[in-house]
């Protein structure tokens, strides 16, 4: 008997998974009604989802992604205030004192920009195989939403480090606000928080950035799991259609 | 073959016979159809991208610094002015059409036109070949963004002029 189902036959381990191992089909199953992290499973997928074609797995890579901003941007965040005066220095203060700070400064910047990417493939692979078809519609929908939440939160997070390249990216990005007939002025206000990028400005981003657009995005990849794993064992429109 | 009279075959009594072949069909082949249990088929995979996308990230992280230029001074502008990579195409439309085209038609048109998608088309065809509107109109957007982006980022100089990436650098990531 292995090491892993002793543990699970100990009292606290049966009140911990409540499953017996998975020796059959059956446990198996049982697991995901059992189990916190397999819930968002399905029971069964179809055979075609296994294939590196099918999805070339750019939504889980999304997702992984994702989870390493989350847990970087938290470790960020304890050495991190947002305001002009402090911005920069903290920064600074973060690749040099911090333990481990500017390796992980690099892990959240680098995941960001790959997240973006894989969103983007994501999408085109979802368009290309047909994914957005009856009856998930949706889904589709939601992801689009994601997308643009990406985006959004890329750019906020790109003022952040309050440095030349943060200011002034941020400056020639939100003056495309400024076009939006009739409330341009308004929309660009909006968006800085003032006539131009300032205090205000950082506030702003900082707080969408740390708190409102990932609390959203947490909820909406919730959401868009459970119609995946809902819709997971529809075969396609046109049944044994696709290549 | 009845009861009170078993066949014997080798001191063995015989109970049935079947057919050399099954009654449905041939051997059964693995059909995209068929239902594979998750556990473990579909997360082994799942396991082993996280763990590849995981380990990229950490040989990006130890090999490249994240920029930090000089810190922020609203009196000296830096020329050229890029926005982030990903609005890089829109920076790359705004130079050469009207801003309200290129900064809120287009942005605001493709958003729109991927929410609708579904809705507009309604041909239920997944195979490429039974829906070649649809593949070549996203398609041509797909290039043409990912051209314009490229552009935009490596190909844009002082004051936006032309520049070769080979020769000078401009993107910042």
């Amino acid at each position: 008997m292995s090491m892993s189902s002793k543990l699970r036959q100990t009292t606290i381990g049966r009140s911990i998974w409540r499953t017996p191992d998975a020796v059959t089909e059956r446990d198996r199953a049982a697991k995901h009604w059992a189990s916190f992290l397999l819930h968002i499973y399905p029971v069964k997928v179809r055979r075609d989802e296994l294939s590196f074609r099918y999805s070339w797995f750019l939504g889980v890579i999304s997702l992984v992604l994702f989870a390493s901003l989350f847990v970087s941007g938290v470790y960020l965040m304890f050495f991190y205030v947002p305001s002009p005066a402090t911005a920069y220095g903290d920064i600074e203060n973060l690749q040099t004192e911090v333990a481990f700070g500017q390796f992980i400064r690099n892990v959240h910047r680098w995941s960001a920009h790959l997240m973006v990417l894989a969103v983007a493939a994501h999408m085109s692979r979802v368009f290309y195989r047909g994914a957005y078809k009856p009856p998930r519609e949706f889904n589709w929908v939601i992801g689009v939403i994601l997308l643009v939440m990406t985006l959004l939160m890329s750019f906020t997070g790109y003022l952040l480090p309050w440095d030349q390249l943060a200011y002034w990216a941020i400056t020639v990005g939100s003056s495309m606000a400024a076009f939006v007939p009739w409330a341009g002025d308004q929309a660009q206000q909006t968006l800085l928080a003032g006539d131009s990028v300032g205090s205000a400005t950082l506030v702003r981003f900082y707080v969408l950035h740390v708190f409102v657009l990932p609390g959203t995005m947490v909820m909406l990849v919730m959401f868009h799991l459970w119609r995946w794993r809902k819709d997971s064992m529809l075969s396609h429109p046109e049944g044994g259609d696709h290549e | 073959m009845s009861d009170d009279e078993p066949t014997i075959i080798g001191n063995k009594r015989v109970l049935g016979i079947v057919p050399s072949r099954p009654p449905v069909g041939e051997r059964k082949d693995p059909r995209a159809d068929d239902q594979v249990m998750v556990w473990p088929h579909l997360l082994v995979r799942h396991a082993v991208v996280a763990v590849a996308v995981l380990l990229v990230v950490l040989v990006l992280a130890v090999l490249f610094d994240a920029p930090l230029r000089e810190i922020a001074n609203p009196t000296v502008t830096p020329n050229p002015e890029k926005a982030p990579w990903y609005f890089a195409a829109l920076q790359e439309l705004l130079a050469n059409f009207h801003p309200v085209v290129a900064g809120v038609l287009v942005p605001g048109g493709i958003v729109l036109g991927l929410l609708a998608l579904p809705y507009i088309d309604r041909n239920p065809a997944t195979a490429p070949s039974r829906r070649k509107v649809a593949v070549a109109t996203f398609t041509f957007f797909l290039v043409a963004w990912i051209a314009l982006t490229i552009v935009g980022f490596a190909f844009r100089g002082p004051s936006w002029s032309w520049v070769w990436p080979w020769q000078e650098w401009y993107g910042e990531l």
